[in-house]
């Protein structure tokens, strides 16, 4: 943490220079403040501005309209007919500073240059609110976060209509100046959580903030961990399913992005659209989940640990198969597993850099024409070629993006254990893997509950998805100040038959 | 209580279940039915029903000793026998500990040095446990524990593979009942005895448990899971060989292990012998962290530079120790150690701490 402890010291507005001087000189100094010389029938007055970041037409009817209509002389009377909540009457520079960058109108008198009157019409740029793309689902909203904050904090206040939904702002970072929001629901949010998630934004001092997830990765317990500490979502109705949960959300100016505190391993595989089906294809759905991940880590390993050492294991019939897939590729086993590996990265790394059409194309040619080439010129055997493309897809199953990065990364020291050991490498990364797991902390919190420490009631959520009945309590993860869901008296109440 | 745990590194009462179990199942699970086998016969069984009677006595005397005494076992050594003899009593119980885990760590490479790579040499996999152990204890107890019910429950599944082979088992070899004489089925109980040896780090681990007196329904359970997973393998075993065979097996259960076929898995041995690394590492971790604490108490030492000596040790001891009848030794010598221990030193300490009461108690 000491990288963002540092102290740094950036050029700030020089407050010993006179309002009026200093406006001048930044005016001349940057192309996009623009000063400008306004003419009423009641006097001058010069207004000072960043032409990109207001909304000029706003600026003409609420402001100059009056001004030309009414008559004023004085910073009083210019307040007075321009009847707006946010004008506001100063002589600080730093002020001045802050405002100007963030959509104020400086207006300023010649019978009184260093003192100004400031009025916020920022403009209203911004993406409409579009589909999720990494978090698509079939039923459910289709509602995504957008970059602007505040739309974003409509999206989730329209989803928690309460008193007791909060949001507290932060601005950090010297240069990029980021509003960053922290939602949470003060019933319900432990204290302790709410306010590490506070103290550890306000502790950044990395000067450019370029968004939540780097962000995240700023404040996250472990920085050396190559497991995504907090959930992120883009979808509104994800964060606010997790706000009701007791967790804590930020997001900051900027990012589509909201991260979810603290989170644990399994919710990285869960989706909001595992409760917008019924619970029986839900349940079935996310063990599907939970093995293809398993699969998706373990495959090639096995692959390579069985043919470099344990081909015994293989029975008769299945390893005739392998055998004459296999008999006319020079390399071993660990070679040919990263070679296609390799192959498949380049592929996802490709499709995603590329755009959506071109992408496509590439998938095709690489999936099937690189594939069947290198079978056919007996540089891979057909059978890895399979369990490889399986992984692959498996991997993809992670709800959360950033999960399913770290199963295509995790594979590869598996691979190495199987190469140099056997089953037995595997094991030791195995129990590698498990050990760190334990370790890990997410605010705080246990990275691997419900398992340890075991919380069986939280289960009930965690490989299936029971039913919404039984699913009365909120996770112990969040620590919530109160847990039950339903009524109490509503809780376990079976009518009797004919009753 | 003379030795205060913060509430933060505490563990849940429920935790002693997996502690105990993970502690008592380990590698000796794979070879313990010819020993007891060797003495009691076909009445083996019986035999380990004995002795899991036994060792839940013994469970319940550490529990009175520790309930009482109020500290773990080097605060009691320290206020029954003074400083200079409590400390050096506790110094031979680390050392025990310490012994313990390399013994433990040694019997699984020799594993997999028979079953599954002939010419490893000994270092590499020493190298990597002692790397694997350091991370493991210095993630402090909750980190173990973790470790624990991961190693109860991930190899859970193998113990209903185990019972495939009674597919081949004739059960007319348990009958009669009762052939074998009664001071045998008790030579076999002492032998059995040593299969649910590793409860003793409760007299270390005791003050890191949340409501400790409450745990001791969660210790019996631990320990009475694992009577009933040894008493069902042996049945099993003694089910699927017939005696003279028995007699010469050394790993009976590996031998099991060598039958089970699956559709698409034979030599299921590869992944037993795999999967039990994951039965072993907490074992391990636990006497290793155990030994490392009681250093810490006994020392002006922190806690992670005792288990960086530990781990040293360990890459320096463990090679040491070669061939087959090394361990054999070895491993002879650590069960007498540990049967002493837990039969004898245990209830005379728990004697010991009665008597002090009383004394007390008058003045």
């Amino acid at each position: 943490m000491n990288l963002f402890r540092r102290k740094r010291q950036y050029r700030a507005a020089p407050s010993s220079k006179r309002v009026s001087a200093w406006l001048r000189e930044i005016s001349e100094n940057s192309k996009d403040v623009s000063a400008e010389l306004v003419e009423t029938p009641f006097g001058v007055l010069t207004l000072y501005y960043v032409d990109d970041l207001i909304n000029t037409e706003r600026l003409n009817m609420d402001a100059l309209r009056p001004l030309k209509k009414n008559p004023w002389t004085s910073y009083s009377d210019i307040e007075r007919i321009i009847y707006s909540d946010t004008i506001k009457r100063t002589t600080d520079i730093q002020e001045i500073n802050e405002r100007l960058f963030t959509g104020s109108v400086v207006c300023q008198l010649p019978s009184a240059p260093d003192e100004v009157l400031m009025l916020e019409v920022p403009t209203n740029v911004q993406r409409d609110i579009s589909i999720p793309e990494t978090e698509f689902s079939v039923v459910g909203p289709r509602e995504a976060f957008v970059e602007k904050l505040e739309t974003n904090v409509f999206l989730i206040r329209k989803r928690l209509p309460i008193e007791d939904f909060r949001v507290k702002n932060i601005t950090i970072g010297e240069l990029s100046k980021t509003k960053t929001s922290v939602f949470y629901i003060d019933s319900i949010a432990d204290k302790a959580n709410v306010n590490t998630v506070i103290q550890r934004i306000k502790d950044v001092e990395y000067d450019e903030i370029l968004g939540s997830n780097a962000l995240s990765q700023m404040i996250q317990d472990h920085s050396f961990t190559i497991f995504p500490a907090f959930v992120n979502t883009e979808r509104p109705d994800r964060a606010a399913a997790a706000l009701a949960e007791g967790k804590v959300v930020f997001m900051c100016d900027g990012s589509p992005e909201a991260i979810i505190a603290p989170s644990t391993l399994v919710e990285f595989f869960t989706s909001l659209e595992d409760y917008y089906l019924p619970w029986h294809i839900a349940s079935f759905v996310r063990l599907l989940r939970l093995i293809s991940v398993t699969f998706s880590i373990i495959a090639t390993p096995v692959y390579v640990a069985v043919l470099t050492f344990h081909y015994e294991m293989i029975p008769k019939d299945l390893l005739s198969t392998l055998i004459a897939s296999r008999s006319n590729i020079p390399f071993p086993p660990l070679i040919e597993a990263i070679f296609l590996e390799f192959t498949i990265e380049l592929l996802r790394e490709a499709g995603a850099r590329l755009p959506t059409k071109v992408g496509q194309t590439i998938g095709i040619v690489g999936g099937i024409v690189i594939g069947q080439a290198s079978v056919e010129a007996g540089l891979t055997s057909n059978v890895l070629l399979i369990v490889v493309a399986l992984a692959a897809l498996a991997s993809f199953t992670s709800p959360v993006y950033q999960m399913g990065n770290t199963i295509r990364i995790i594979r590869f020291p598996f691979m190495i254990g199987a190469a140099l050991m056997g089953g037995i490498g595997i094991a030791i990364s195995f129990v590698f893997v498990v050990t760190h797991l334990i370790r890990l902390e997410s605010l705080g919190r246990p990275y691997f509950a419900p398992f340890f420490p075991l919380r069986i009631s939280d289960w009930r959520d965690t490989f299936v998805r029971l039913p919404f009945n039984v699913l009365y309590k909120r996770p112990h993860q969040s620590r919530a100040a109160y847990r039950q869901k339903l009524p109490a008296e509503k809780i376990g109440k079976k009518k009797d038959i004919d009753e | 209580m003379s030795v205060k745990v913060k509430e933060q590194f505490q563990v849940s009462p429920v935790m002693a279940f997996f502690l105990i179990h993970a502690m008592q199942v380990g590698i000796g699970v794979l070879g313990y039915q010819q020993v007891i086998a060797k003495v009691s016969g076909y009445d083996s069984w019986i035999s380990i029903l004995l002795a899991g009677i036994m060792v839940s006595i013994l469970i319940s005397i550490i529990y009175y000793l520790l309930n009482h005494g109020r500290d773990d076992v080097i605060g009691i050594h320290k206020a029954l026998f003074g400083r200079w003899a409590g400390d050096t009593l506790s110094f031979l119980f680390i050392i025990y500990l310490f012994i313990l885990g390399i013994v433990v760590l040694r019997t699984y490479i020799e594993i997999v040095q028979v079953w599954v790579f002939e010419d490893l040499p000994t270092w590499v996999l020493t190298i990597l446990a002692a790397y694997f152990l350091y991370y493991a204890v210095s993630g402090g107890f909750r980190a173990v524990t973790g470790l624990c019910v991961a190693g109860v429950f991930i190899p859970s599944v193998i113990f209903f593979i185990l019972l495939m082979p009674l597919e081949y088992g004739k059960f007319l070899n348990l009958l009669p009942l009762f052939k074998t004489s009664f001071d045998k089925l008790m030579l076999g109980a002492r032998e059995s005895t040593l299969s649910f040896l590793g409860f003793e780090l409760l007299l270390l681990f005791y003050p890191f448990l949340k409501e400790q007196r409450s745990s001791q329904k969660w210790a019996q359970i631990g320990h009475w899971t694992s009577v009933f997973v040894y008493v069902v393998l042996m049945i099993v075993t003694l089910a699927f060989f017939s005696e003279p065979q028995l007699k010469m097996t050394i790993w009976p259960t590996l031998t099991l292990f060598k039958i089970i076929e699956f559709p698409f898995v034979e030599r299921f041995e590869y992944l037993g012998i795999s999967i039990w690394m994951v039965i072993v590492a907490p074992n391990i971790a636990m006497t290793f962290w155990a030994a490392s604490r009681g250093m810490k108490r006994l020392f002006p030492m922190k806690q992670r530079s005792a288990v960086i000596i530990l781990t040293i040790l360990t890459v320096v001891v463990t090679p040491l120790i070669e061939d087959r009848e090394n361990i054999d030794t070895f491993n002879d010598i650590i069960s007498k150690i540990g049967f002493w221990t837990v039969l004898v030193y245990i209830p005379f300490l728990c004697l010991c701490q009665f008597l002090a009461e009383k004394i007390r108690k008058k003045e």
